[in-house]
């Protein structure tokens, strides 16, 4: 068993100073994440000759991969920091160096935090919400079938940490595409019956440029899914979708 | 009264957010992926198909060529369904392919990988399809007027090893982009939603692919080993005027052509 963990940090102190790479060497303590890694980082922040650095800044709430904060890059994949093992990560001998690195596609904030924004002005854009403002008492809902309830509560497991947009090869400043978790709410929300008054006009977002046609199937974002949200399926569905929306519009507009 | 102006969206760096109601990439992204089903799809399948006449010989090979120039329109035929979807298709596809970020060094997963080949393939294709058409169809003899050569300027490219392994290089790659091509349409236009769908549609996909491209390579086998030294022009009355009494006088000559007799021989050279 070995008695220390050997982890190298890409930091980078504010969003346009240059990057550079800290090493450090942390006291292994069995059931460690990435994230009580980064605590003991905190808890003492000298690198591995001992000179006294930072706390290593990352973002992070839940801690049990369910608020979809703390994805970055470990040994160069996207994944969630609290549900990474550090165990699972050393290698067959558990003496390799773990790799940390802020997600590649997203301006960094600072270390290991990136800024996400682009996903929440997707989801304005498509408006992944169920409209029921108003200025009276709307009653209740319409009912919702338990056919169309089981369709839809895979979708709502989203937790917008951005991966399926990090490993995505099509999700880039050339194409600047949408990314499967915006198309996949727009699924979610197209299936409520209250949401889908909006139907049409998710559907018509969709179509304008870095839509849902940048898609190239190369299906990373259904594999590294950390939530196994069935996004194929959806851009599937939304891709046919949007079609017949566009045919529609342009006999009928 | 609290304000109701919407707050300015924030100026973000890096990717940029939808452009909802903006440009019309949508609409060329959706002609680029049909264009590759009909008509050229379609077309290779005629193409690969009628070159599969080639096992039967030199004079059904002709008589294939010539069928196809008799065609109605067949010159606008040419452009319309052939040339001009084909020349879209593949400058569209070469912005879309330098518009990826290919990450299988990251994530070598199978679909990122096919995500990869049918860019690469597409690119092969693109280059092959240039040449093969500038030799095979401008250059050289014409075609449409001398159909009954067209077995030997074939067999005269392929003399060549290099451009026979070109040739090879080059089907196995159409066929690979046009089967995987047929997946990636069903998929992105949601005919096939669902992972079992997908899966089962790949099969179909790539047992198509297989059997197009083994015609091909059969096809290439044909003109280069089965019919050695192929006579220059088996309709030698068919020269400028594609006349139906052409047929005839080709079935006059018959199959029974002497083989010992190259086409350089036979046109007196």
């Amino acid at each position: 068993m070995p008695s220390t963990i050997k982890v190298e940090i890409k930091r980078q102190s504010t969003p346009d100073a240059p990057a550079t790479t800290e090493k450090f060497e942390i006291p292994y303590r069995p059931g460690m994440n990435i994230t009580s890694l980064l605590g003991e980082i905190a808890l003492n922040p000298v690198d591995v000759t001992g000179k006294p650095t930072t706390p290593v800044t990352y973002d992070s709430n839940c801690l049990e991969e369910i608020c979809g904060s703390c994805a970055m890059l470990i040994n160069g994949k996207a994944t969630m920091a609290c549900s990474a093992l550090v165990d699972k990560l050393t290698g067959p001998n558990k003496d390799q160096t773990i790799t940390l690195a802020p997600l590649s596609k997203f301006p960094v904030v600072r270390d290991l935090a990136v800024d996400r924004s682009v996903l929440f002005e997707n989801l304005k854009k498509v408006k992944a919400w169920v409209p029921i403002d108003g200025s009276y008492d709307l009653g209740a809902g319409p009912r919702q079938h338990p056919q169309i309830q089981e369709q839809r509560y895979p979708l709502s497991n989203c937790i917008s940490c951005t991966i399926c947009m990090e490993v995505c090869p099509q999700f880039n400043d050339a194409t600047g595409f949408v990314g499967a978790a915006t198309i996949a709410q727009t699924k979610l929300f197209n299936m409520d019956p209250s949401g889908s008054v909006l139907k049409e006009e998710r559907l018509r977002a969709l179509a304008g440029d870095g839509g849902i046609q940048e898609c190239g199937f190369a299906q990373n974002c259904v594999q590294a899914c950390p939530k196994q949200l069935p996004l194929t399926e959806a851009i599937s569905d939304m891709g046919r979708d949007v079609f017949i929306q566009q045919v529609k519009d342009f006999f009928t507009r | 009264m609290a304000t109701t102006a919407t707050p300015a969206p924030p100026t973000l760096r890096g990717v940029q957010p939808l452009r909802a109601g903006q440009g019309n990439s949508f609409l060329w992204h959706k002609l680029h992926s049909l264009s590759g089903i009909v008509p050229i799809g379609a077309f290779l399948i005629e193409h690969i198909v009628s070159n599969f006449e080639t096992w039967n010989g030199p004079l059904a090979y002709a008589k294939q060529v010539l069928f196809l120039n008799s065609l109605p329109l067949v010159r606008v035929l040419e452009w319309a369904f052939i040339f001009i979807p084909l020349a879209f298709h593949a400058l569209y596809g070469v912005f879309i392919a330098f518009r990826g970020r290919s990450n299988v060094n990251v994530y070598p997963w199978a679909g990122n990988w096919m995500y990869l080949s049918q860019r690469i393939t597409g690119l092969i294709a693109f280059v092959y399809i240039i040449q093969h058409v500038w030799r095979q169809r401008f250059a050289g003899v014409q075609l449409p007027e001398h159909p009954g050569a067209a077995f030997a300027k074939v067999q005269h490219e392929l003399a060549n090893p290099w451009m026979l392994a070109i040739y090879v290089i080059a089907m196995i790659a159409t066929t690979w982009h046009f089967s995987y091509g047929i997946w990636l349409f069903a998929a992105k236009w949601g005919i096939t939603p669902g992972d079992r769908a997908r899966k089962r549609f790949g099969y179909v996909c790539a047992l198509f692919g297989i059997a197009l491209c083994l015609m091909g390579l059969a096809s290439i086998y044909a003109v280069v080993y089965k019919y050695p030294n192929a006579p220059a022009d088996v309709l030698p009355a068919q020269t400028s005027s594609l006349t139906p009494g052409a047929v005839v006088i080709a079935s006059e000559i018959g199959p029974g052509f002497s083989p010992d007799i190259t086409g350089r021989e036979r046109i007196g050279l």
